[in-house]
């Protein structure tokens, strides 16, 4: 066992550390509460911090340099998302163009997709959205009835998505479409698709946080180019899978490292209080914060089988659920323990403004849904780590 | 970074697991459970001492092999139950070392070759475990006082006396201890309480033992963690099993998915029990600074979590869970029985929290 950081990983961590000192210039959290800012601005932030991070060489750290990328290992990945968490960094909005596009056209699309796409994504001069949900496949995805009809060359795309994230702002969309309706998985083709053209109709998706961060697209006789499909015809449900393992690794650290700033800022609050100093509390926050290291102590060990190449085992599931039923215990408990103040909107006066607790807190459902539902884990893990049976 | 035993300790845990298989599978703790007055088969635990296990916290001069081996050694033990003094005693060895000292030099010798049963008597709080008051002392050569919940006190040949003055080692007298067993939930899991008014021998004063006693906690904590992690694969893994035999409603029970959740979960737990536990054995092997911070997680962790996944066995296979003659019990108890013990849940708790500093890095 060595759970030690490398001598160039924590070189790495140390520079990024001396770069965010310089370059962030404020909290994410600070950007929220400033009045001047609305939805739309907000994603002006977050686009100029990409850029930053983008000139610094922060971004597509997995990608290879010669597109961009730093080509970095899974271990200096994980760092970065950590210590953008852990000092409450704008989020990229772009990065599911970054984090899926992107590699799929490395891997699986042409020279000219990857040029025609690639700087533009890094740049965030486009931002991407994702084509995968649909209102009657979310998590049994291979049920999508989107289609793709010939058209000459090209095809018509006719359906419609949902959970489209940033989909507002969005300027491209790589789309899972059917282009047979008959064969489940290999009738499936990745398409991508500009949004402002006729057909396209984004719709933004109110949420139960009442932003609209999420939208929903209608595609009525949309035009796909021939030339904007990744691979071949019918390979978009491997594809897409393959592009979905890259996610292992990078993540790692980093729901430990947000919810530790979250719990620090939870103890600051009941420090603040006195409320700390009560017996029942310190007993909720002691378990928070016992949680919370285990998670780190899971997310440990899983990059420490990426960093080695080690084949997946059944961590990615149990990461998955983990992560995300336990932002539900801690931001439920959290506010709990904050009394009144801990039910103020984090624009109220009075409020604590170091996190935005309502916002985490119905966000915390969100987890638990997207990305392979807690149920959907739980069969994988039943199913493939356990092998119990079919009916 | 890599998470994976070295080999050394891979081939140790293999060649465990083979032994406890050949010598000590569960229904021979069962045995020593049921029929054995002192709780432990005494030819086993001296095989233990010939083979090198009881000295493995030592330091690595005297031949200890590191915390990390510690704690994939007591995982194994948990796999079956294992009953006996093993894991106190091996923390006492390590005392022993730390006193220093001819007297001590020789018992540790006696008990890390497995010759004699030496255990720490520290607690005399009945209703707390975590308590480090004492007020057994140490004066003119005799030791007095009372301590409760020794582990196999009733058992050992000498026992190392937590007092006002430092820590003293008193040899079984002549007459026997003075001992009242104390007998818990895990029947494979012996303690007395007992009240000494005998001679003794100081091996270090109460400033340097403060030091030696909180190492030796440290270490406890962690291999009841690492028991507690063993308990937990063996209960999920057997409780498994049997959902894929049992057929009801005309199909394995395994296939229903209310099952399959519970034992999704049941993995979810074990897994992340191991992950802290072998997160906390790396930090206290390689003396990191915040090695008492991740045992107590570890330990916080297992208790909970093993009680949860032994439980959930019981329930897994249904009414003949509840029999004497299926093992899951075995498992349920030591893990309840250790959740109160070698740093408790609550005080665990506690210690993280104090001692809470986000470790980022």
């Amino acid at each position: 066992m060595d759970l030690r950081l490398s001598p160039d990983a924590v070189k790495f961590r140390d520079e990024l550390r001396a770069w965010l000192d310089e370059n962030l210039e404020r909290p994410y959290t600070e950007e929220l509460l400033d009045p001047k800012h609305d939805e739309d601005s907000l994603v002006e932030v977050r686009r100029n911090f990409q850029r930053k991070l983008n000139d610094a060489g922060y971004l597509g750290m997995g990608w290879p340099t010669e597109w961009g990328g730093r080509g970095a290992t899974a271990v200096e990945e994980a760092l970065l998302r950590a210590e953008l968490a852990i000092a409450d960094a704008p989020q990229s909005p772009n990065s599911l163009g970054i984090g899926l596009c992107g590699p799929a056209l490395i891997h699986h699309g042409t020279e000219e997709q990857r040029q025609r796409f690639l700087p533009a994504m890094l740049s965030c001069d486009e931002i991407w959205c994702q084509g995968f949900s649909e209102p009657g496949a979310g998590s049994d995805l291979a049920g999508i009835r989107t289609r793709a009809e010939p058209d000459g060359d090209d095809f018509r795309i006719h359906g419609q998505k949902v959970w489209t994230t940033l989909g507002p702002w969005s300027d491209w969309i790589f789309v899972l479409a059917r282009t047979d309706m008959e064969d489940r998985y290999g009738g499936i083709t990745f398409f991508l698709m500009p949004i402002d053209q006729p057909g396209v109709e984004m719709r933004p998706l109110k949420q139960i946080s009442g932003e609209s961060e999420f939208g929903e697209v209608f595609f009525d006789n949309a035009l796909a180019k021939r030339e904007h499909i990744v691979g071949k015809l019918g390979e978009g449900w491997r594809i897409a899978m393959t592009v979905l393992g890259f996610e292992r690794g990078g993540s790692t650290l980093l729901p430990s490292a947000e919810y530790g700033r979250q719990i620090d800022c939870l103890v600051d609050a009941l420090s603040a209080s006195g409320e700390i100093e009560r017996a029942d509390v310190r007993e909720k926050v002691g378990a928070l914060i016992v949680e919370n290291e285990v998670l780190r102590a899971n997310g440990m060990r899983t990059l420490a089988s990426v960093a080695q190449d080690l084949p997946p085992g059944p961590e990615s599931s149990i990461d998955k659920i983990f992560w995300s039923e336990y932002h539900q215990r801690l931001t439920d408990t959290a506010i709990e323990l904050m009394g009144p103040q801990g039910q103020l909107l984090v624009t109220s006066p009075g409020a604590r403004k170091d996190v935005d607790w309502m916002y985490e807190y119905l966000w915390s459902r969100a987890g638990t849904i997207y990305s392979g539902s807690s149920e959907i884990q739980r069969n994988i893990i039943a199913k493939r780590v356990l092998q119990m049976p079919t009916k | 970074m890599h998470f994976e035993l070295n080999e050394d300790q891979a081939l140790l845990k293999s060649s465990t697991r083979e032994l406890l298989e050949s010598e000590s599978p569960i229904a021979e703790s069962r045995t020593v459970m049921e029929d054995n007055p002192d709780g432990f088969a005494k030819d086993l635990h001296a095989q233990l001492g010939e083979l090198g296990y009881l000295g493995i916290l030592q330091t690595e001069d005297a031949g200890g092999m590191g915390a990390i081996a510690f704690a994939a050694v007591l995982a194994e033990m948990g796999r079956v139950a294992f009953p006996g003094p093993y894991m106190d005693v091996a923390v006492a060895v390590r005392v022993l070392e730390d006193c220093g000292g001819d007297t001590a030099a020789k018992w540790q010798q006696a008990a890390a070759s497995g010759e004699k049963i030496v255990v720490l008597a520290r607690g005399e709080n009945m209703t707390n475990a975590d308590d480090t008051n004492v007020a057994a002392t140490f004066a003119d050569g005799r030791v007095t006082g009372r301590k409760v919940f020794v582990p196999f006190g009733a058992q050992a040949d000498a026992l190392l006396v937590d007092t006002v003055q430092g820590i003293a080692l008193v040899e079984r007298p002549d007459a026997g201890w003075n001992a009242t067993e104390q007998t818990t939930l895990d029947h494979s899991q012996r303690f007395a309480a007992i009240d000494f008014d005998d001679a003794g021998e100081l091996l270090c004063d109460a400033s340097k033992g403060t030091q030696v006693l909180a190492d030796a906690a440290r270490r406890a904590t962690l291999g009841a963690s690492a028991v507690m992690l063993g308990c937990m694969e063996s209960a999920l893994e057997s409780g498994v099993a049997y959902t894929k035999e049992r057929e009801a409603f005309g199909a394995p029970i395994g296939s229903f998915q209310g099952l399959q959740h519970r034992a999704a979960d049941m993995l979810i737990k074990t897994e992340s029990t191991r992950s802290a536990v072998f997160r906390a054995a790396w930090a206290e092997e390689n003396g990191e600074p915040d090695a008492g911070y991740v045992v107590s997680v570890a330990k916080a962790w297992a208790g909970p979590s093993s009680r949860f996944v032994c439980g959930q066995s019981i329930q897994l296979l249904g009414g003949v869970g509840y029999t004497w003659e299926y093992d899951q019990h075995m498992w349920l108890k030591r893990a309840k029985t250790f959740e109160s013990f070698y740093g408790s849940t609550r005080a665990s708790t506690e210690n993280v929290l104090a001692s809470s500093t986000h470790l980022n890095s």
